[in-house]
């Protein structure tokens, strides 16, 4: 079909990370868990003893949780898990200086673009290769104001009170079996707190990068808004295409208090090969905002549903999701808004474009409590299918306990109409051009709302490549 | 963090559910009965044996917890041979407000007490009698309905009970062009408390074939237990249209799978109406085997005190060419409860599928809840599929309108009730099927 | 309405324990913290699931299904996903009896 070529040129299947960086790990623990690798990775970051008994507890809860049955395909993981490298410490020590990371990651950041990310005015820039951030800086400005942005060691380390508090509060271990697992493992991540009214007009921006073959990464995310305050969080995820499979499992707690805004901004581009399995939550307070953009190009299998749970009074939650399932892929993802209060609002919009036998499934959950007084949210899911072996689902879940509240799910599933396509034929474009067009216009409500400084790699695979295809 | 000793349970403990006070040794023995009656029920019986009743971790069961039943406190009711009587002043108020009707069943507990047919579409070989009567005289017809249902794992435990036990129901056979004028209309009365009644309702309609169907479920408030399984298959080209209208006393819970085939360009309706029950739960299946064939699902309810609706659906789609549409709407006051959880499920190579799902609630009060479980699986690309949900409330301004009109809240509520589920009701084929379903309603929102 | 009810002697709750009891249909949960008791609804507010089956550490109760935190004296929540509070009754022991004031 010549419309499927031109698809390809617009680059989605095309993976440009796929290339390996020769590595010299300075520690790499055995395949496989265990209570000994455990206590090795505390032992690595010498961490409180009340941190190794967090972890050795959530090792039991991890082992007592049975393999989720909804969802993805999860059959081969347990396999897969058995031989991966649950901790892989790629340098001695982090840098704050891009020049003393060592040359070979260097490298790597560089073939993806990060110093010139950095150069792009972000806030501040934090790098994990394997499962340790090599790099975090943040601009002195931020740093003056109290702004806090370190790996999660060093959070915890440096702000033991502040950590502890709210550590685990929003995503427990006994959560889901993957919080469990990264609770017992997890290394690397951002600590980010930013002070009561201090608005960081710019991003801060996390990337991450596994290089090593049978590699699992846990980093674990603990993002702190006080009162008044703004700011916004991106992070990108990118590794070498390798025939044996790779584990990711993030975890992601977010408190966004009373007046704050937060927007947090994921572009998953992992290689085909990946099982990316995250948490990712949020606890909004009294008139706070807070934005998810999640976008899912990359994966064998995401499953990932950032949730907004509305705690105060007129809080807002914002899920603004989108996701490619190519041959191979199947994107399980959407979000959760949690209804727990007066006058709380939420709107959740998804699209979703599943090519060849690729798989884009829909899952969302919308919950009001009782009390949630003139609560409304709002769902939007689009999906659109490009071949007759590609599949689509929606599978959302809706519990009202208000009757003040106001909710509407909408869903719809398309093909490319033959009637859209002709009418641009009509105006002089081919039909190849023609598909380019519908499928940009299509992913044009969620591209429009990327930052340019983070254009990098989204910009490249949808937009220009798409133009270029077109013009 | 000190950590105590207590380790982690797998999940919630579910209770089983106990149904071993369902004898079947005793209530089969003895029985006089067609052949064909008692090979299904011991062939039912074998499967349901081995079967297990689901628990609320099977997520189509989440939300209606079957230990809570007690299956095992109902004495099921002994089939007793067809009789010919009067029948209840309550039947006969019905059919003397309804229209005409081409036949009309009676069933009290587990006996029918009254079967007719217009005699003219006998003659026309339209079969409307007992499933005694046709197990007798049809065992190839009840058959070939029975075979044509293929109840989903989650439904075997409740469908193979229900034909167990089965006492009463009837069978609709329509041959190929044959047109019913006016609906059949059957009866299920339910008087004797503490009994279990699991009955059929067996449509099969040839080539052509067109009619209409209300099955009443009507009791005082009392506590028994109701489990009922239906089979509509339409034949190429035929139109069916069936009416379930529910308006059981308090106390009573009930269960029904309902399966309707739609083969090649066969149009089928079906209607829940949902007015009574404690507990009502309806798997209503609609799949479409045919290419160019139309099914429309529609369901209402209207819940008070504590009442607990479970609808769940399914639209499949396995041949190309053919459309589906489904509207369910439910009204709900007190604490009463509405789950609905839907699928639509185009298969690979269904081509130009058109197929869409809504799911409207109406929440009339602070206790009132509801619960929507929209959901699409399509795995071809040439088709228009959507689905809504949405879960409100009624507009104040039109509220007020009317209130300053001199109605009372409750009046008021209750006519923008009867608006909300005017959608619905337009949609019913025949102007006596909806007169009723109109008066049942009336009946109970007592406008 | 103060209504105490004997639910539990004071030897049944292990220090810095808990156990669940049924008191009126009313499935509860005492918990010992350092010889003071306390009594809460054995209801987690996520899911329904006996907060008898978990864990108590520093004033807080953990669900063991989902790890939702509450504090033993308010009932309020202090981990998600539990949102809203579980309810807490007053108590009081006479002698060896742990008593529960089911009034409202």
């Amino acid at each position: 079909m010549p419309q499927n070529e031109t698809i390809e040129e617009l680059g989605l299947d095309e993976y440009k990370y796929g290339f390996v960086t020769e590595d010299k790990p300075v520690f790499k623990a055995v395949p496989g868990l265990s209570e000994e690798i455990v206590r090795q990775i505390s032992g690595h970051k010498d961490e409180p003893e009340w941190m190794l008994e967090f972890r050795l507890k959530a090792l039991e809860v991890y082992e007592s949780k049975p393999m989720p049955t909804w969802g993805g395909d999860l059959s081969t993981l347990e396999a897969t898990l058995d031989e991966i490298y649950f901790y892989l410490k790629p340098q001695e020590q982090m840098e704050r200086s891009w020049d003393d990371v060592p040359q070979e990651i260097k490298d790597t950041f560089e073939k993806l673009g990060i110093p010139e990310a950095e150069r792009k005015a972000l806030a501040g820039v934090g790098a994990q290769y394997e499962s340790e951030m090599v790099y975090h800086s943040l601009k002195e400005q931020w740093d003056e104001q109290g702004v806090i942005f370190e790996s999660i060691e060093d959070g915890l380390k440096k702000h033991p009170e502040l950590f502890r508090k709210h550590f685990s509060t929003i995503v427990p271990t006994q959560d889901n079996k993957f919080a469990a697992l990264n609770s017992a493992v997890w290394s690397g991540g951002s600590f980010v707190y930013v002070p009561k009214g201090v608005k960081v007009d710019i991003p801060l921006q996390a990337y991450f990068r596994v290089n090593a073959e049978k590699m699992g990464q846990f980093e674990r995310t603990l993002i702190i808004i006080d009162e008044g305050a703004e700011a916004h969080y991106i992070e990108g995820c990118t590794a070498p295409v390798y025939t044996t499979e790779s584990f990711h499992s993030g975890v992601i707690e977010i408190i966004v208090n009373k007046g704050a805004r937060f927007r947090y901004t994921t572009i998953q581009n992992w290689s085909n090969n990946m099982y990316n399995l995250v948490t990712q939550r949020a606890m909004v307070h009294e008139d706070a905002k807070m934005e998810w953009l999640d976008g899912n190009l990359g994966s064998k299998l995401t499953m990932k549903y950032p949730s907004c749970y509305l705690v105060g009074e007129r809080a807002h939650g914002e899920i603004l999701s989108i996701a490619y399932a190519g041959n191979g892929q199947h994107q399980d993802t959407g979000g959760k808004v949690v209804h727990a209060a007066p006058h709380t609002t939420s709107q959740i919009t998804s699209k979703s474009i599943s090519r060849g036998e690729g798989r884009a499934s829909y899952r969302g959950l919308c919950k009001v409590y009782d009390g949630a007084k003139g609560a409304k949210s709002n769902v939007e899911c689009d999906a659109l299918l490009l071949n007759e072996t590609s599949r689509t689902d929606t599978y959302p879940y809706i519990e009202i306990d208000e009757n003040t509240a106001s909710i509407g799910h909408e869903a719809t599933v398309s093909k490319v109409g033959d009637e859209q396509l002709f009418y641009l034929m009509s105006r002089g474009l081919d039909e190849a051009e023609a598909m380019a067009m519908i499928v940009r216009g299509f992913i044009e409500p969620v591209a429009k709302e990327l930052p340019l400084e983070y254009a990098i790699e989204l910009n490249r695979l949808i937009e220009l490549e798409m133009e270029g295809s077109v013009g | 963090m000190t950590e105590s000793a207590t380790m982690v349970a797998e999940a919630a403990p579910t209770p089983e559910v106990k149904a071993e006070g369902l004898d079947f040794g005793v209530f089969s023995a003895g029985l006089d009965e067609p052949k064909a009656l008692t090979a299904l029920r011991r062939g039912a019986y074998e499967s349901y044996k081995t079967l297990s009743f689901p628990s609320t971790k099977t997520e189509e069961w989440r939300y209606t917890d079957l230990s809570k039943v007690g299956f095992e406190s109902y004495a099921p009711t002994r089939p007793d041979h067809e009789v010919d009587e009067a029948y209840p002043t309550m039947v006969q108020d019905v059919l003397d407000r309804s229209g005409d009707r081409s036949g009309i069943i009676v069933q009290r507990n587990g006996r029918v007490v009254h079967a007719e047919l217009d005699p003219s579409l006998a003659e026309q070989g339209v079969v409307f009698c007992s499933l005694e009567h046709a197990a007798a005289e049809y065992p190839e017809l009840l058959a070939r309905t029975l075979d044509a249902a293929e109840p989903a794992e989650m439904e075997q435990k409740i469908w193979t009970l229900s034909l167990a036990f089965s006492s009463g129901g009837y069978l609709l056979y329509i041959p190929r062009d044959v047109r019913l004028e006016a609906p059949v209309h059957s009866f299920r009365i339910i008087d004797q408390a503490g009994s279990f009644v699991a009955s059929q309702s067996l449509v099969l309609a040839e080539s052509g074939a067109e009619g209409a169907v209300i099955d009443e479920f009507v009791s005082e408030d009392i506590d028994a237990l109701s489990v009922h399984s239906a089979v509509v298959d339409g034949g190429d080209n035929a139109t069916i249209d069936y009416v379930a209208l529910q308006r059981y006393g308090r106390g009573v819970k009930h269960f029904s799978i309902q399966h309707l085939i739609s083969r090649r360009d066969a149009r089928l309706g079906v209607f829940n109406v949902q007015l009574g029950a404690s507990l009502s739960r309806g798997d209503v299946s609609s799949r479409l085997l045919g290419q160019g064939c139309d099914s429309r699902m529609h369901a209402l309810w209207f819940g008070d005190s504590d009442q607990h609706f479970d609808h769940h659906t399914l639209q499949l789609h396995a041949e190309p060419h053919a459309a589906s549409d489904l509207l369910f709407k439910g009204a709900l006051s007190d604490s009463s409860t509405s789950i609905f959880r839907g699928l639509i499920r185009v298969d690979p190579g269904a081509q130009l599928t058109d197929a869409y799902q809504t799911n409207r609630n109406l929440l009339l009060s602070d206790k009132a809840k509801a619960i929507a479980l929209p959901s699409l699986e399509i795995e071809a690309d040439d088709v228009r599929c959507s689905h809504g949900a949405t879960i409100g409330q009624v507009d104040d301004a039109q509220l007020f309108y009317l209130m300053a009109r001199g109605l009372t809240r409750q009046q008021a509520e209750r006519l923008l009730v009867f608006g909300f589920f005017e959608e619905v009701l337009a949609r019913i084929p025949m102007s006596g099927v909806r007169a009723r379903v109109l008066e049942a309603i009336e009946g109970k929102i007592g406008v | 309405m103060s209504d105490f009810v004997t639910v539990a002697r004071f030897a049944d709750v292990p220090e810095n324990g808990l156990i669940g009891v049924v008191a009126d249909d009313r499935p509860i949960v005492l918990v010992n913290r350092e010889g003071t008791i306390y009594a809460l609804e054995d209801r987690c507010s996520h899911e329904e699931f006996p907060l008898s089956s978990g864990d108590v550490a520093s004033g807080e109760i953990t669900c063991v299904l989902h790890g939702a935190r509450f504090d033993i004296e308010t009932g309020q929540p202090r981990a998600l996903p539990a949102v809203m509070p579980v309810r807490t009754y007053e108590v009081r022991v006479e002698g060896d009896d742990i008593q529960v004031n089911l009034g409202d």
